[in-house]
């Protein structure tokens, strides 16, 4: 896993890729990116959902998985290698799982809505727009609980400030002795 | 209270302008070096970085145009709000350790500079700094056009100033910017960040409560009257459809580690340590002010199609409409100061980075060294630039409105695509290649420009941005795996292992 890391990254992007060019050969659907609303001039209407959603429906929602895989996959290249650790690797695992879910509820609510044509509310949006407003903006959260309370144990741990210090004293002797050698020089 | 709603209204910007020479004035005195000049020195708080940071990223665009999107597209641009709470964990821990690292230990002052530290490579950095002036030149002419026409919206209000001209809301309005990152630098921009910031999350916390208090039954009726008149508009994917909403996730996502001014601001801060309450900071900050862009673009939508106002004549007016309909006119001045403050706030950081690139990296990358008297030289080109993407605003709007969009193109998407896996990959893989970074900057500026230039429409709402970035990423990776592993120099390799 630590040494594959890039090789799953590359593997995702080139998935990624593989999607896209599925959804743009898909069957065209004249409203998939919106129509013109039919009484007021500036405004874009969806039309019928179920119609945009029918060839590349389950494509998209594979696109938004291998994003999110993505994205935790980046966020773990961003700790040194010697750092990502079971315990670490479980965290950004669980922290996948959560951002899984919360995309799950989010497609499968708005299929329910074409379905049945009614909807619950909370907190002011339809129950899968809610699930998008409120439920992605927290679905990074474990990341940042991650990023910000485990900051010394998987990000600057003690040992990387003393490292870094030291390469900072040691670039420090490196600069004073070439400024030392250019000042002979021009006597 | 009602009758002296344009005064009140100038009456806050005009205070809100006349903080910012202040700030200049007072930063002046701090800066006296190129360092100083264009990261602060290094030497700035968790607060002020964490205010930098997010009114940097949320700027006109967000204020004008967010509201704007959803009254036109509906729900499809939530996308690129919620998106950033993973925007700013990926980019904290790609980004914001490493390029700190690199940026003490080798002196760096600009984006380009830790590039071409980490890729041994002058090429790297002549095009790094060659992608931040397209982009600038496009980034900051828009914002610098916004600030005019909010502008002159608000004096054509009064009557002593009902005639007035849009060159001289240009003239006006870039004379503050350009006064205070003249004079102040970085140091006067982060600084006035701060209290921009502020003003920005009070104004995206009032407008919430008074947009709920629109319609009796609150959010919930506004968002029932935009279902009952087309469903779409107000489920998850909005009327753009799944894909442009997905795509959005994705460059504005990932992108957010991408873009130059506000990576440039991890190199500011005193201690990385601060980086772990920074992160928190930036994100709550943003939220606050995003609740504008929600909030006004689900009132106006459904406000519309009740009946309660007429259509607006252009979607961008979402904003000033609410403001002039259902907010008080304190609440009003304080957003549209609010509104400034998100221009200028983005507009300083352009200036800073595009100043950076063109005095610093062009030349060295050119020539081996920068210019003599970095600092003079700095200030002298602050003002050039801005000048020339002031008049390039104007000759734009009154000529050729398609030359601010053509560049406009070179904005958030392209930065994302040629920025993203050269600097947020490359600072953490030590396979990362010179041909790998160089292939990706060139694919990315290429894909977007012809995708821009020939108008080309692509299947299901995908945008020319998100296959850019896919591409770029590809080629990074692939070209350098493909390639020899890189030899880093010792201290860079150290980084890297840290």
């Amino acid at each position: 896993m630590r040494s594959s890391l890039i090789l799953i990254i590359f593997a995702i992007v080139i998935l990624i890729a593989g999607v896209l060019i599925a959804i743009s050969l898909a069957q065209p659907v004249a409203n998939s990116g919106g129509i013109p609303h039919p009484d007021i001039s500036g405004m874009q209407a969806g039309g019928d959902g179920a119609a945009r959603l029918e060839y590349i429906g389950s494509l998209a929602f594979a696109f938004q998985c291998l994003l999110l895989g993505l994205v935790v996959c980046l966020c773990a290249l961003g700790v040194s290698a010697r750092r990502r650790g079971r315990e670490f690797m479980i965290y950004m695992g669980s922290s996948l799982g959560f951002m899984l879910i919360v995309w799950w509820q989010m497609y499968s609510r708005h299929q329910e809505f074409l379905e049945s044509g009614s909807t619950a509310y909370f907190m002011g949006f339809p129950i899968a727009t809610a699930w998008q407003v409120y439920g992605t903006w927290l679905s990074a959260i474990p990341l940042i609980l991650i990023y910000s309370i485990g900051f010394r144990k998987y990000i600057y741990t003690r040992e990387d400030e003393e490292k870094f210090n030291h390469l900072l004293a040691e670039r420090k002797v490196v600069e004073q002795k070439l400024s030392e050698n250019k000042a002979s020089e021009s006597q | 209270m009602e009758a002296y709603r344009q005064e009140i209204i100038l009456g806050a910007v005009v205070v809100y302008m006349l903080f910012c020479v202040l700030t200049g004035l007072w930063a002046m005195q701090r800066t006296r070096s190129p360092s100083d000049f264009f990261i602060a020195g290094r030497g700035l708080g968790p607060i002020v970085i964490a205010l930098a940071l997010f009114s940097s990223t949320l700027s006109g665009f967000g204020f004008v145009g967010g509201p704007g999107l959803v009254y036109s597209i509906g729900v499809s641009s939530f996308w690129m709000v919620v998106i950033s709470s993973t925007g700013y964990a990926v980019g904290f821990f790609l980004v914001a350790k490493r390029i700190r690292m690199i940026a003490e230990l080798r002196n760096c002052i600009s984006l380009p500079d830790i590039v071409a530290a980490r890729y041994r490579s002058e090429a790297v950095r002549f095009l790094m700094a060659v992608t931040i002036v397209l982009g600038v030149m496009g980034y900051l002419a828009t914002q610098i056009l916004a600030m005019a026409v909010v502008m002159q919206a608000i004096l054509t209000g009064t009557a002593m100033f009902a005639d007035i001209s849009l060159v001289a809301c240009v003239i006006i309005s870039s004379a503050v910017l350009i006064f205070y990152c003249v004079t102040g630098g970085i140091i006067a921009s982060v600084y006035t960040d701060v209290v921009q910031g502020t003003i920005m999350m009070i104004a995206g916390t009032l407008i919430l409560f008074t947009a709920m208090s629109v319609f009796d039954g609150g959010m919930a009726e506004a968002t029932s009257i935009i279902l009952a008149d087309d469903s779409e508009a107000i489920m998850p994917f909005g009327a753009a459809g799944i894909m442009a909403s997905l795509g959005w996730f994705f460059v504005f996502g990932l992108g957010l580690a991408g873009q130059p001014h506000i990576i440039t601001k991890m190199m500011m801060n005193k201690n990385i340590s601060d980086n772990r309450s920074i992160l928190p900071m930036s994100l709550f900050g943003y939220i606050m002010a995003a609740l504008l862009w929600i909030s006004i673009g689900v009132v106006i939508r459904a406000a519309v199609i009740d009946g309660v106002i007429d259509p607006l004549a252009l979607p961008d007016d979402a904003a000033s409409v609410f403001l002039s309909v259902f907010a008080s006119p304190l609440l009003a001045g304080i957003v549209f100061a609010g509104l400034f403050a998100a221009i200028m706030s983005t507009s300083d950081a352009f200036l800073n980075i595009g100043t950076a690139a063109i005095i610093h990296d062009i030349p060295k990358a050119i020539r081996g060294h920068s210019v003599n008297n970095e600092l003079f030289w700095a200030r002298v080109v602050t003002v050039l630039l801005a000048i020339v993407a002031a008049s390039f605003a104007l000759y734009s709007h009154y000529t050729d409105a398609t030359l601010v969009a053509i560049l406009g193109a070179f904005g958030w998407a392209t930065f994302s695509a040629s920025i993203f896996p050269v600097v947020a990959i490359g600072l953490n893989w030590k396979g990362a290649t010179v041909m790998g970074a160089v292939t990706a900057i060139v694919a990315a500026l290429l894909i977007n420009f012809v995708v821009q230039l020939g108008g080309i429409v692509l299947p299901y709402g995908i945008s020319g941005g998100l296959v850019s970035f896919v591409t770029s990423l590809l080629l990074f990776i692939g070209v350098s795996l493909l390639g020899k592993p890189p030899e880093l120099d010792a201290d860079i390799e150290s980084v890297l292992n840290i």
